[in-house]
């Protein structure tokens, strides 16, 4: 009885521990749900994804954009969109040289409201292109992030052509921590997300390299799933899990601003009318 | 005239002899004859798993072969691993689907050369074959044998105990889960000997390497063409490398993993849960390998969220001889498994870094090679004598 007695509140505790970490809200900043995802994974279906995975909210582009009107239209306080140039998927290695996406994203830059246009795929010199450039310019004129899948020399060149550019480094280049450290703090307007990696968590641990970049620079990355098939929507919530339990082995406040904070102090102003 | 005629006989006879070889080889470079190189020699020496303590002692591999063909291991005793394995059939059934008790998700893997690999399963959740034998034994979908049933039956069948004590060394006793992972590995011991013929790829292989032009002469133009792409342009042996040509890993080619609404199989990601879950990894207590050398890979396996959707790279000796293709058997022929290499959808595959799989956009020609390549993988196999009987 003694010991029963003394195990309920470490049950309590532990519990609770659990309940909390559950809770923790999180902001996925790398979604996409493209042309081919409409029917395999109906709007509502992944409103009830996102429901379940405690995804908060949800920045999301999509080829060709459709998408992720679709999703704002069921789930408007949700998705944060993004413009993506692309009008199918498979235009990720063909956009940059492609006359016809400029005026395809000016025209929709008229007509809908976002919040960063990406995720485009660049890289080395290829950012220096007119279409990557105009590109830039869009986001200054729009006030838009740059939702940038690069190299490291893509980025240093998106900052070349507007020393203010606000980006958001997909995947953080698929870069070592230490190359990502140094990048953040020569550019103070960039974001890193995390989607796709593995390497900074493992076994629900901060891989060393890593915690000392999230500890040195904790207002600056975000999560992300990247649901680039349509199959990867039933990751998500796995993904969230997965998420949570490495961010449980960093200090909380720390944890709480990778999970949902940055994202939505940086993308998430709209849908909170404004405040943050 | 004497010495004309005598050139012309000479000449005649030189054609004869090289000529079966009448059709040219192509010119190798010495890259591409080491490239070839590294797909044999064939066959392999046999294999030995060192967490089976049965693994090559041939009462191990007989009482596997009479438990591999045993109907009364499954739960409505209709149904042994041969159902599905069928040696007429490579070690498969030719279904796009498995069916067991009900139709599976995924297709019927072959078993040839299974002993070589250190995954099992097209999600790899098993990491020994033992291991991996349990799975259909206990799986409800599939033969829904349960624990107790196996024991009870080597317990009370006089042949299979006699066997078994003859694999063993000790009398079939009253611990059921011990019965099982002893099963299995009699049925590992059994599967470990399906060892696929030398094929005309081997021929030429190993007559190129050894410099003899007029055998390496009688593979086929077309195979030839299909092998300087498979290991040059295509980059078909960046996984499907070695003798097996497999690299024994996992990945995802961009086949859709669907399998019904709102539900995808997540293939090697899902298998690494289960291997983590296992009481029969080699983590734990049946390893026979005290050293726990073997166990390394398990320990130090990772999950990726590539691993989501991620499915076995398959062998390719025999491939033209099974089929339906791919892990759901989703693909029919082995022309159609070239096409989708050729038009495979880049959409599907995440860009990070260069890709292993893009669209080859293969010519009809350079298409019908690939499948003489692939062909040239085949050999027939002759029929298999009945099983000797346990204890005569």
């Amino acid at each position: 009885m003694h010991r029963f007695l003394v195990l309920l509140p470490l049950l309590a505790a532990l519990g609770a521990t659990s309940a909390r970490a559950d809770e923790l809200p999180i902001f996925d900043a790398h979604m996409h749900y493209s042309h081919d995802a409409w029917t395999v994974v109906p709007p509502a279906q992944v409103v009830e994804i996102l429901k379940k995975a405690g995804v908060k909210r949800a920045m999301v582009s999509s080829s060709n954009n459709e998408g992720t009107k679709m999703l704002q239209d069921v789930a408007p306080g949700v998705i944060v969109p993004e413009l993506r140039p692309y009008r199918s998927r498979g235009e990720i290695s063909t956009w940059a040289k492609d006359p016809t996406v400029i005026p395809f994203v000016e025209d929709l830059l008229s007509k809908r409201k976002y919040m960063a246009i990406g995720e485009f795929h660049i890289y080395g010199a290829d950012a220096d292109l007119p279409n990557m450039r105009r590109i830039v310019e869009l986001a200054k004129q729009y006030g838009l992030y740059l939702h940038s899948h690069s190299d490291a020399d893509a980025v240093v060149r998106h900052f070349q052509q507007d020393p203010k550019a606000k980006v958001l480094w997909a995947h953080s280049g698929f870069e070592r921590p230490e190359k990502v450290r140094e990048m953040l703090r020569t550019y103070p307007t960039l974001w890193c997300d995390l989607a796709f990696l593995t390497s900074h968590a493992s076994n629900g641990k901060v891989a060393p390299g890593w915690r000392e970049a999230f500890l040195e620079f904790p207002d600056r990355f975000v999560l992300g799933t990247d649901t680039f098939t349509p199959e990867r929507w039933h990751y998500v919530i796995e993904h969230a899990r997965w998420s949570r339990q490495w961010l449980s082995d960093l200090p909380p406040d720390v944890a709480r601003k990778i999970a949902y904070e940055n994202g939505d102090r940086l993308f998430g102003g709209e849908l909170s009318g404004g405040k943050r | 005239m004497i010495r004309l005629l005598l050139a012309l006989v000479l000449a005649a006879t030189a054609a004869t002899a090289t000529g079966a070889s009448a059709q040219p080889l192509l010119d190798w470079t010495e890259e591409e004859v080491r490239s070839i190189g590294r797909h044999g020699p064939w066959p392999p020496p046999p294999v030995r798993d060192p967490s089976n303590r049965v693994s090559g002692t041939p009462s191990g591999i007989l009482l596997g072969e009479h438990l591999f063909n045993e109907p009364r291991l499954s739960g409505n005793g209709k149904m042994s691993c041969a159902t599905c394995h069928q040696a007429g059939r490579d070690w498969s059934d030719g279904l796009a689907r498995a069916q067991g008790v009900v139709e599976l998700d995924r297709r019927t893997p072959s078993l040839w050369n299974v002993g070589y690999s250190h995954w099992f399963g097209w999600d790899g959740a098993g990491d020994s074959l033992w291991a991996q034998s349990i799975r259909p034994l206990l799986d409800a979908r599939e033969m829904n044998g349960g624990t107790e049933r196996v024991g009870t039956l080597l317990r009370n069948d006089r042949a299979l105990a006699c066997g078994y004590e003859k694999a063993f060394g000790r009398k079939p006793g009253n611990d059921d889960e011990l019965l099982l992972v002893d099963t299995a590995k009699a049925l590992a011991a059994f599967q470990a000997t399906f060892v696929s013929p030398r094929t005309p790829f081997d021929d030429f292989r190993d007559a190129l390497l050894a410099g003899d032009r007029g055998a390496a002469a009688r593979y086929p133009m077309s195979a030839q063409r299909g092998l300087r792409l498979f290991i040059g342009n295509a980059s078909c042996n960046a996984c499907h490398f070695g003798p097996r040509f497999t690299n024994g890993e996992f990945g995802d080619i961009g086949i859709p993993f669907f399998v019904r609404p709102g539900e995808v199989d997540s293939g090697r990601l899902g298998g690494l849960t289960r291997l983590a879950e296992s009481p029969f990894s080699l983590l734990g207590k049946f390893n026979d390998d005290a050293t726990g050398e073997n166990a390394r890979r398990t320990r130090h396996v990772r999950r990726l969220h590539t691993n989501f959707g991620e499915f076995r790279v398959p062998g390719l000796r025999q491939v033209g001889r099974g089929g339906p293709y791919m892990h759901n058997g989703s693909v029919a022929t082995l022309e159609d498994v070239v096409k989708h290499y050729s038009e495979v959808n880049p959409d599907r595959l995440h860009s990070d870094g260069v890709p292993l799989v893009r669209p080859l956009a293969l010519s009809p020609d350079q298409s019908a090679d690939l499948v003489a390549f692939l062909r040239s993988l085949d050999a027939d196999v002759p029929p298999r004598p009945a099983a000797p009987p346990l204890c005569p």
